[in-house]
């Protein structure tokens, strides 16, 4: 086989690859990860918790009020229930096993922010944003999936409409955000986030 | 072919062109060639595909705890109060432990002694916790072993010893734990001969052993700086390394404190040799020679004892005071005019290990009526409980093979004994040698056991640096490697299976519990005592009287003094001192350390033969050039320093260096000049004569952050005198003539940050530095990337010489980011990288920065830093010690001092979560929450009432290069000399 010949397979193989990464489901550019939805060790269902027995979020996630971060639940915290319910359900034996074992489950990561951002769960509990206005309807997810781009441009996006910029006496701009009754206040200075 | 290789396309090409190789006419291309552009093609295909499969998500686990810790919310730092083991100090600490890492110490505000400051040591003990090099289990011999095993083999042999009487010895640095102690005396009380003795490297043994002379007691005192009015020091670094330099500086920084319209401060009269961090902050700063410093002290005691007895001692009525040249003669007199300016506010003090120079220091301070006073003997610190004597005794005993079992517990002597063959030589003759060392160090490398201690920040303890005052040290991380607490294996060969833990808290419960009344339940006090980390307890042990003074011994003493001065005057002198960041050297594994710039020199990674500029210039040195000192059998080689301030018949070395088992990165640097130090008069002296010099052709340049010494005429520093200070009145109206801008000013709502240094506190202690490398994830670059000026700390401390070159005056300048309104930075990057925040600050934003460096080129403070290269985060273990909160930066971006703008979100987050404006002094700065001096204020102009708004307008207050009009939002309240009017 000549060079030239090489070449052709090689290219043909890097389109033909390209092609079918692009119509796969797993397919993202570069850092955005909307729609990711990796296969987990226990097949948990956000739609029925959340969605069918309307348990709320901050029970699981209890962190999310108090921390930077939301936190994934402690197998101690699925067994406040499941010591009762549905006690034999191979994916709950599973949890069962791990806590036998003393060996943690390995949930796999899917909102993932860069190490050079700093989102804060806390602070936007406390001022009223609901969880799925960046989650998405998680109460409907079977399995859980990235619903909204989580990129810089989203964030701001809402951060901009959360401030108000008034004009003082001599025309200089006075930017307040202080929270109202009427309106929540962001910031958007860039050491926010990125510190 | 192997299938798993990555780069399938180019795997197929070299398949194929090896099927082509055997028909050489059908190949396009010679065999042995392939055109350039052709390479290109293939590795761009190749990429191409290789960036397609990994356009997906890196998988990454996300791993919950099993059974949720109550304590813990993952994220959420909490707080430890604990007690630090950098050194025999004992200052209280607290820990931050993030998800169960602690990852930065800060002061206990509420500790009596340190009051929230920490040192530059205590900062730097962090990454010793994460060093990957400590021992990860026991260690028989050169073989690792198991807890079982070792246990098993060092009771069989202990139990020999028991049989047969041997002489069993504990050796030890200062224990001031006195549960430790009390297992230390368990274990050996099973021994027929069974002795504890106490080592130190660098002891002040010689006041203890003055004191048992004078006093009839063998203690060190309290010395109590915030009593004192006056202190007259005879070369001692109390700021800087002497006993307790946290706890002086607090006390000192709180006597000079000009804040808030005081009018008063204590003076300070600092008669030394070399030039001394302690020196420098001095009110008068004497320059002496060795002997001149021991005539000088003979005078004083003179002067004074002439104005309390009729008669003095004749042995000081005879002292001919014509030997001292007439500046330093000067100097004394009005010292010893001003020590009855405040009677009893007075304190001496002395740097110096020899009994007789302590003798007489502890004869005028109980003339000047400074006992019970400014020097307390009734609770007399423990933290340095060094006795030579019995150390060159035992290795006496080791060479004679007299002592049948070792062990040794936080001490080195084969690196920093001052006969260190001989101690080596002795402890070959020793059967048994037992290590509590974490590391494989120069001793614990020539043991049979290692049996490896924890780091203090895993382990029990107890402190009690001064009487009455106990403090907790309390595990704030589970062991990383199989270590066990020193006091459990004792415990453990002792025949007690409980823990060390339960020891304690059954010492506690027995000792001290009786000795408090705020509660009649012992699991209550234990529970407030750990989490105030310290508790104040009237001292059982504590006399009420003074011992009586005795001046028996005073005449011998300064007789002695009086030939020694004589006999020194003409010789050249070495001073082995102890570095500010290095110490006595236990910590020489530290990088943070070695690059911490020495507070005076500014060199980093080694140490030097300083001596005067009139000096090198009569023996034709200049800096970096390798002399050879040789006094006997010993002979070192250092690199020249010229130092201004330092007297021109003394050379000083820096004890600590030139470890050769300190692992990766402290082994080899710098010299040792312990087997300079000498054993006389019953004491270790850390000053030595009768020295040898010879230049060798070689050169080293240093690695030092400060290449310039002068102001060169600019108003960077200023100072004045109290009068001048006290002269001027009133607030002096802060509205300086604004120059005119082409920018507009920007509108500040909420918040905006500032910060007010206060020259005045501010002693050089460089502990910011090291707080803020510990907070803000600053790597080590190490000794060829200093020397090329890339240093990455974000605070440096800028020292200036004045005045003559002899004897100049020294200043400090901490500079840091000043966050200018109007920043040179943030008109000059191309990509707005920097940019003002609506709070006044100076962001630095590092995934935008491409690393053009205007702005660090454009920035006249030169306060930012370029990151040149991808410093080393590969190592798992290090790593755990990095702040999560702030990122680590990468290769090629640009970096500086943003106020700890991770500590201004996390207060701002917390105070509007809860619904409530920020209080004043809520946010504190890495490098303000532990300055020992509180010379760093922080907080926002928006409030009016705020401290820093209060501070900046006092009349001190100046920013630097006001001429340039960059409205720097970092304010220095002047230095102020407390000198004496002529």
């Amino acid at each position: 086989m000549s060079l030239t010949t090489a070449k052709i397979i090689s290219l043909l193989v890097t389109i033909t690859g390209a092609v079918a990464l692009l119509r796969g489901a797993s397919f993202h550019w570069f850092n955005n990860h909307q729609g990711y939805a990796p296969a987990q060790p226990i097949a948990f269902s956000h739609k029925l918790h959340a969605g069918d027995n309307q348990i709320p979020c901050l029970y699981c996630h209890w962190a999310a009020e108090k921390s930077s971060v939301a936190g994934i639940p402690a197998a101690s915290i699925c067994m406040n229930c499941h010591s009762q319910i549905r006690k034999d359900a191979p994916e709950i034996q599973k949890i069962v096993r791990a806590l036998k074992e003393n060996r943690p489950i390995a949930w796999v990561r899917v909102h993932d922010l860069p190490d050079f951002t700093k989102f804060n769960h806390s602070r936007h509990v406390w001022a009223g944003i609901k969880c799925q206005q960046c989650h998405g309807p998680v109460e409907t997810m079977e399995r859980i999936s990235q619903f909204r781009s989580l990129s810089m441009g989203m964030c701001v996006d809402c951060h901009r409409t959360h401030r108000v910029v008034t004009v003082d006496e001599s025309g200089k701009p006075i930017i307040t955000r202080e929270p109202t009754r009427e309106k929540l206040m962001a910031s958007t200075d860039c050491s926010v986030c990125h510190h | 072919m192997n299938g798993e290789k990555l780069w399938k396309v180019f795997q197929r090409w070299e398949a194929d062109a090896e099927a082509a190789a055997g028909d050489e006419t059908s190949s396009p291309l010679p065999r042995a060639g392939m055109s350039r552009r052709t390479f290109i093609e293939l590795i761009g295909f190749s990429a191409a595909a290789l960036a397609f499969s990994s356009c997906r998500p890196p998988e990454q686990k996300i791993i919950p705890y099993l059974n949720q810790p109550v304590e813990l919310t993952p994220g959420v730092a909490n707080w430890y109060a604990s007690t630090c083991g950098g050194c025999r100090a004992a200052c209280g600490v607290l820990v931050k432990v993030r998800d169960g890492r602690p990852i930065k110490l800060e002061g206990n505000p509420q500790h009596p002694l340190t009051e929230g400051g920490l040192c530059a040591v205590a900062h730097a003990m962090v990454f010793d916790l994460y060093d990957a090099e400590r021992l990860r289990q026991p260690m028989i011999g050169s073989q690792g072993a198991d807890w079982e095993e070792v246990d098993r083999q060092i009771i069989e042999t202990l139990t020999t010893i028991k049989q047969s009487g041997g002489a069993v010895r504990l050796l030890s640095s200062t224990i001031n734990s006195p549960t430790s102690r009390e297992v230390i005396a368990r274990f050996l009380n099973q021994f027929a001969d069974g002795r504890h003795i106490v080592y130190e490297p660098v002891s002040t043994a010689a006041i203890s052993q003055a004191h048992q002379k004078t006093h009839g007691v063998a203690v060190v005192p309290n010395y109590r700086l915030d009593k004192a009015r006056l202190i007259i020091s005879f070369g001692a670094d109390f700021l800087g390394t002497w006993l307790a330099p946290v706890q002086f500086t607090r006390q000192y920084a709180r006597a000079r404190n000009l804040q808030d319209g005081r009018r008063e401060m204590l003076r300070h009269i600092q008669f030394e040799s070399r030039l001394s961090l302690t020196g420098i902050n001095a009110d008068a700063r004497v320059r002496v020679s060795p002997a001149e410093e021991i005539a000088a002290l003979l005078l004083l005691a003179k002067r004074v004892a002439e104005k309390r007895f009729r008669h003095p001692p004749a042995e000081l009525r005879s002292l001919d005071e014509t030997q001292l040249p007439e500046r330093v003669r000067d100097a004394v007199e009005r010292a010893a005019r001003q020590v009855w300016q405040w009677p009893g506010r007075s304190l001496v003090i002395s740097g110096s290990n020899d009994v007789d120079v302590q003798c007489v220091v502890n004869f005028i301070n109980h003339l000047t009526g400074a006992y019970g006073q400014t020097v307390d003997l009734r609770a007399p610190t423990n933290q340095n409980q060094a006795s030579d004597g019995d150390m060159v005794q035992l290795v006496k005993e080791m060479n004679e093979g007299k002592i049948a079992a070792l062990l040794m517990v936080g001490v080195n002597p084969a690196y920093d004994y001052y006969a260190r063959e001989d101690f080596i030589r002795g402890l070959s003759n020793v059967p048994v040698k037992i290590s509590f060392s974490p590391r494989r160090d120069e001793t614990s490398a020539l043991v049979d056991y290692i049996c490896p201690h924890h780091h203090f920040l895993e382990t029990w303890d107890d402190a009690e640096p001064v009487p009455g005052v106990f403090s907790l040290n309390q595990p704030t991380i589970a062991p990383l490697f199989q270590t066990r607490a020193y006091q459990e294996s004792l415990l453990r060969w002792s025949g007690d299976e409980r823990s060390y833990y339960e020891v304690l808290r059954q010492h506690w419960r027995e000792h001290l519990f009786p000795r408090q009344n705020g509660t009649t339940n012992f699991d209550e006090f234990w529970d407030r005592s750990l989490q105030d980390g310290v508790v104040v307890l009237t001292s059982a042990s504590a006399s009420t009287t003074i011992p009586r003074f005795t001046a028996d011994e005073v005449g011998a003493a300064v007789r002695r003094l009086r030939a020694r001065s004589t006999e020194m005057a003409e010789s050249l002198s070495v001073i082995l001192y102890e570095s500010v960041a290095l110490r006595d050297g236990a910590h020489a594994s530290n990088p943070w350390l070695h690059e911490l710039p020495d507070p005076i020199t500014k060199v980093t990674w080694d140490n030097y033969a300083s001596l005067s500029p009139k000096l090198a210039e009569q023996w034709q040195l200049e800096e970096g050039r390798v002399i050879r000192l040789s006094k006997g059998e010993v002979s070192l080689e250092l690199p020249v320093l010229i130092q201004p301030g330092q007297d021109d018949r003394t050379i000083a070395i820096a004890l600590g260096y030139g470890r050769t088992k300190a692992g990766r990165g402290g082994s080899y640097v710098g010299v040792n000049a312990y087997p300079l130090v000498s054993f006389e008069r019953g004491t270790f002296q850390y000053l030595t004569h009768g020295i040898t010099i010879e230049k060798t052709p070689h050169r080293v340049e240093f690695a030092s952050t400060q290449r310039h010494h002068t102001l060169d005429g600019r108003p960077l520093i200023k100072e004045l005198t109290l009068a001048e200070y006290l002269a001027e009145d009133g607030d002096q109206d802060q509205q300086r003539a604004r120059s005119w801008s082409i920018w507009e000013e920007y509108p500040y709502g909420e918040h905006k940050w500032a910060m007010v240094v206060d020259l005045n506190a501010c002693t050089g202690c460089s502990a910011c530095i090291l707080s803020c490398q510990a907070e803000n994830n600053v790597p080590v670059v190490g000794k060829d990337l200093v020397r090329e000026r890339r240093e990455m700390h974000w605070i440096r401390l800028d020292r200036y010489y004045r005045g003559e070159a002899d004897d100049p005056t020294v200043s400090y300048l901490p500079v840091m980011c000043y966050q200018c309104d109007n920043a040179s930075c943030e008109s000059v990057c191309p990509v707005l990288a920097t940019v003002h925040s609506s709070e006044g600050l100076n962001m630095q934003v590092y995934n935008r920065c491409v690393g053009t460096r205007y702005c660090e080129n454009n920035c006249p403070y030169k306060v930012r830093r370029f990151n040149w290269f991808q410093y080393p985060h590969s190592d798992p273990i290090a790593n755990l010690a990095l702040n999560p909160d702030v990122t680590v930066r990468t290769r090629g971006v640009m970096e500086k001092c943003t106020f700890c703008i991770q500590r201004i979100e996390e207060a701002k987050i917390r105070a509007r979560n809860e619904g409530r404006p920020l209080k004043d002094g809520e946010i504190q700065t890495a490098c303000q929450q532990s300055c020992p001096a509180g010379a760093i204020i922080f907080g926002d102009l928006v409030d009016r009432q705020s401290r820093v708004a209060r501070l900046r307008r006092d009349k001190r207050g100046y920013v630097l290069l006001e001429e340039l009009n960059r409205r720097p939002n970092i304010t220095y309240l002047a230095r102020v000399r407390n000198r004496e009017e002529a």
